[in-house]
């Protein structure tokens, strides 16, 4: 653990002198930033949800002010490389990131000591409900049938899956079995590589219950593979009318979601960081990014700086919380 | 450079070990009886396993007395020990300054050096290296969006 | 019919047009050049089809991977470097035939047979897509573990003249792709602390480094002396082709159908395609012994596969939106992007898109001859380049290749060490090709396996009670069986 601390104060050490070394640029740049091409991290793959969410940003960022807005891909390590790439970058304006709800639950499995508040928040974008998917083929066709035959099941009889161990749509399907009394390992997770092979194995008859956010298992919902029969979220989504939440089924008030936003460095210039925060509330607004957002099924919901602060911080207490319940939690 | 095959052997046991010896404290997968030690540790005997056989097999031809290691004849000429380490070396220069220096004089720097070590005409070279950066730099950073090293030179060139 | 039409219409633009050729050109580029990537290649193709519409994105990543996927054979022939992975399986016995005076007849066969594959895939992609696309959804945790298994065989049955050396080679491929987060528990193996290792070993900087890195050292050490490159000119293509064709047709058919099921499977591609087609060419070939020396047979094998799995690559991607193989992994992402939503409705709502994709998977693949050829008469000036200038160039180009992987020096770093360590394995008589097969497949192999335990709550049984599951289990293991049997019949003779 101390060789990797020794490690992040070299890096920051050395973006120090590097930022020292750029300071005539670094003066000039505040003037009217940007100045030059910025460099927008992405920590997940390229064609992914995070990327795409990322390249439709970057492209109404680079039409709005002027310079371009490189999405670059760090991918890797559950997450871990990109946001140690947006953290140790040089707090000057030319690197931002998006960072996603790994950053509030990374830090509490040990992988990373980076936590919500590494970063100077600029914007969130986009919050994402997960959802209770089965196979067509399932007998069971609503939530309560679903919520019944679990609690009265012995604990390993269903299987879930949706995403690696740990990861986020695990902690859902935790959340979920504590709001209905259960222990968290009375469905035993079974870890996959992301959403898509998650909602192949369902297809395939490998696991029995998929936790993934609803626009992720779309496309084998919409090939008549799957079925939603809930979302854990306070209210349904206009994009899937029919899926009902938790709360108006089953009477839980249990939500939780997978978040994208835009954030930098520790340390950013404040003219900077709210000259980014307001090209993002236009780039919000647009009819732009709407219109791709809903194309994709994904939420869109906005937050400030501050109101983004306070909406990690409390996130990153419930999943600290989800976590040490499930014995996930180290250190 | 040909390590003796018993030599060769060793290694690999050795390496088999350690990879076994690091999975030791790798915690249990809760709830599961199988964790992330697993493979590592079927691997590491796969290993231990192998090295034996190549070593008995080694042991049974060797009764000549082959030498442990033999240096090729190729590795005692500085010329072509030159090379070699030029290459590894080139790598290795371009992790150290690109960062820095940037991409374009990183680049035109290696391929200078390069091809004046390999003996072609300095104007050749010259022409060679100029050409490759720039279209290297053109395509991939320019055209395809690949964030290559800004450095010390884009500062200079492009302002801040 | 008047979607059908529409497409034409689409495809048959000046900018769409342009765009296939410009695309054709960059493919062939990155397939020829070692140290860039089929799978690179889609990735930076990303930004650039961002701002393009749907018909001309999806031309260019389909025509640049085909082309990619062939012309990765040139260098693999010529240096003894797959120019993509999916021709690391037969760049050895493209090289020996090279050595044998036979670039010709080798090239000839890569060009018309990697074509004639891809039309066999893209076939199968029009006619068949939603029935294979069903089949293969079918796939769960205990048929993938089988598979992984049955592509690992293949290392042992591809062989070398020291299969212990090639097993040892395989267990360090799939020990080092042990590094990074387990795919299970989601524990931090053998990182160190350090964040790039979480990642794990990025496997096309690894292959750049052992394949080509290591070659270029060789080169190095050798620069006044014939080396490298075997023959400095490429003469007539296409003789002694049909002699090939009516011997090997039979071998066509089988490797381009081996391509197309492999392809077709969500997560293994091109590259796993090529590695089983010819290690089942060798196992059902009447000449065995012959591999290895510099045989067309497995090559032909191979090379209809790889890019008979390109094609079927898109079957899953189309139909569920699942990724065949890492280049379909983005390009679910484009469809996404131009809002062609994957699933099976893609057909209902916007056919003249997907009918525009098949369209300009035939016109690549029929375009792939005489670019192809023109690529490789281009090659020719590439040999006519002096060693001296072509090794610097060609390491600047790994150096940038591998850290477009990454985005960062971590790739440079990989392909370094791994460089290194290619070279001194073969210099030790260890091959490094199964070491790139064991970190292809490792990661597949204990994911499968992990999550089959836990889904089976520890059942060895389990892993046969599937129907498809089962079927390859006893393959597997008849394989097995007879590779020990063999063995030891040899051993015994011996």
């Amino acid at each position: 653990m101390t060789r990797r601390i020794d490690r992040r104060g070299f890096v920051a050490g050395a973006a120090g002198a590097g930022a020292a070394a750029l300071l005539p640029g670094a003066a000039r740049a505040q003037s009217k930033y940007p100045t030059r091409p910025v460099t927008l991290v992405c920590p997940w793959g390229a064609g992914g949800g995070t990327d795409a969410t990322a390249r439709i940003v970057a492209a109404i960022l680079e039409k709005d002010l002027g310079q371009p807005f490189n999405v670059v891909n760090r991918t890797g390590g559950s997450g871990v490389v990109g946001h140690s790439a947006i953290a140790t970058a040089a707090p000057d304006g030319y690197t931002i990131g998006m960072i996603t709800v790994e950053i509030t639950m990374m830090h509490h499995q040990g992988l990373t000591d980076l936590n919500p508040t590494s970063y100077t928040p600029l914007a969130l974008l986009n919050v994402d409900p997960p959802g209770v998917q089965v196979s067509t083929s399932s007998p069971y066709k609503t939530i309560k049938d679903l919520a019944e035959a679990i609690k009265s099941s012995p604990p390993g009889k269903f299987k879930a899956s949706g995403t690696g161990q740990g990861g986020i749509w695990h902690l859902a399907l935790i959340g979920w079995l504590q709001a209905m009394g259960l222990k968290p390992d009375h469905v035993p997770w079974v870890p996959s590589n992301g959403a898509a092979p998650a909602m192949q194995d369902l297809a395939a008859g490998g696991v029995d219950i998929v936790t993934c956010s609803v626009p992720e298992a779309k496309a084998m919902i919409d090939a008549g593979k799957a079925v939603s029969l809930a979302i854990m979220a306070p209210e349904r989504n206009p994009l899937f009318k029919d899926v009902p939440t938790l709360n108006e089924t089953l009477g839980i008030k249990y939500s939780v979601g997978a978040w994208r936003g835009l954030a930098g460095p520790k340390g950013m210039p404040a003219d900077i960081a709210a000259a980014l925060t307001a090209a993002l509330k236009k780039a919000y607004d647009s009819k732009e990014y709407k219109d791709f957002m809903s194309s994709r099924g994904f939420g869109v919901t906005w937050a400030e700086p501050a109101g983004f602060a306070a909406y990690m911080a409390e996130g990153d207490k419930a999943m600290g919380a989800a976590m040490a319940a499930a014995g996930l939690k180290k250190g | 450079m040909r390590f003796d095959d018993r030599l060769a052997a060793l290694l690999f046991l050795a390496l088999g070990a350690t990879l076994i010896a690091a999975t030791l404290n790798f915690p249990a997968f809760p709830g599961q009886k199988y964790g992330p030690a697993l493979f590592p540790r079927i691997l590491g005997a796969g290993l231990i396993v192998c090295a034996l056989a190549l070593f008995v097999r080694a042991q049974r031809a060797a009764a000549s007395g082959a030498p442990l290691l033999r240096i090729d004849p190729a590795l005692k000429d500085p010329r072509r020990i030159g090379g070699l380490l030029l290459v590894v070396g080139a790598n290795v220069f371009y992790l150290l300054a690109a960062e820095r220096l940037g991409f374009i004089p990183t680049a035109f720097l290696l391929l200078l050096a390069l091809m004046a070590w390999f003996g072609v005409r300095p104007l050749t070279n010259l022409a060679v290296a100029l050409v490759m950066t720039a279209a290297v730099h053109w395509f991939f950073g320019t055209l395809m969006r690949v964030p290559l090293p800004r450095g010390l030179f884009m500062q200079i060139v492009a302002g801040g | 019919m008047t979607a059908i039409i529409q497409a034409f219409g689409l495809v048959l633009d000046p900018y769409v047009l342009g765009v296939i050729f410009a695309s054709a050109a960059f493919g062939l580029f990155v397939g020829a050049m070692p140290g860039l990537t089929a799978t690179m290649a889609t990735a930076l193709l990303v930004p650039v089809t961002f701002f393009m519409a749907p018909v001309p994105a999806l031309a260019a990543i389909v025509t640049a991977t085909a082309m990619a996927i062939f012309a990765g054979d040139i260098p693999a022939a010529m240096l003894r470097m797959p120019g993509t992975p999916a021709s690391a399986a037969y760049a050895d016995e493209s090289y020996e035939m090279a050595k044998k005076g036979q670039l010709e007849l080798n090239l000839g066969v890569n060009l018309v047979y990697s074509a004639l594959g891809g039309l066999f895939g893209v076939a199968v992609l029009i006619l068949a897509a939603p029935a294979l696309a069903e089949l293969a959804i079918n796939f769960s945790s205990f048929e993938y573990f089988w598979l992984a298994c049955l592509g690992l065989m293949c290392a042992i049955m591809i062989g070398s003249n020291d299969p212990l050396k090639g097993f040892i080679s395989l267990l360090l491929g799939l020990g080092v792709g042990c590094i990074g987060i387990d795919p299970a528990a989601g524990f931090p193996r053998f990182t160190f602390g350090n964040v790039d290792l979480m990642s794990g070993i990025n496997f096309i900087p690894t292959m750049i480094g052992v394949f080509a890195v290591s070659e270029l050292m060789r080169g190095a050490m050798a620069i006044d002396l014939h080396g490298l490159m075997v023959q400095d000119k490429v003469g007539a293509l296409f003789r002694g082709l049909g002699q090939v064709s009516r011997r090997y047709w039979k071998n066509f058919l089988r490797g381009s159908m081996i391509g197309t099921l492999i392809g077709a499977l969500p997560g293994a591609g091109a590259d796993i395609a090529a590695w089983v087609s010819y290690a089942v060419s060798k196992r059902f070939s009447k000449e065995p012994e012959k591999f290895g020396t510099g045989h067309i047979e497995g090559v032909l094998d191979a090379t209809s596969a790889n890019n008979a799995a390109v094609g079927a690559a898109w079957i899953p991607a189309l139909v569920f939106g699942i990724p065949g193989d890492s280049i379909t992994a983005i390009v679910i992402g484009v469809l996404y992007m131009k809002g062609m939503n994957p699933g099976p409705t893609v057909f209902l709502q916007n056919p003249q898109f997907i009918y525009a994709v098949f369209i300009v998977f035939i016109l690549a693949n029929l375009l792939m001859l005489p670019l192809g050829y023109a690529a490789i008469r281009g090659a020719r000036a590439l040999l006519a380049v002096p060693k001296n200038v072509l090794i610097p160039t060609i390491l600047m180009f790994c150096i940038v290749g591998s850290f477009a992987m990454t985005n960062s020096p971590y790739g440079i770093v990989l392909m370094l060490v791994f460089g290194v360590v290619g070279w001194l394995l073969e210099e030790n008589g260890v091959p490094v090709a199964p070491l790139i097969l064991g970190l292809v497949l490792g990661e597949l192999l204990e994911q499968s396996f992990m999550t089959s335990m836990i889904k089976s709550d520890g059942s060895f049984l389990t892993f046969f009670a599937r129907p498809i599951a089962g079927t390859l289990g006893v393959i597997t293991l008849g394989v097995v069986a007879a590779t020990a049997w063999g063995a030891w019949r040899r051993a015994r003779a011996g």
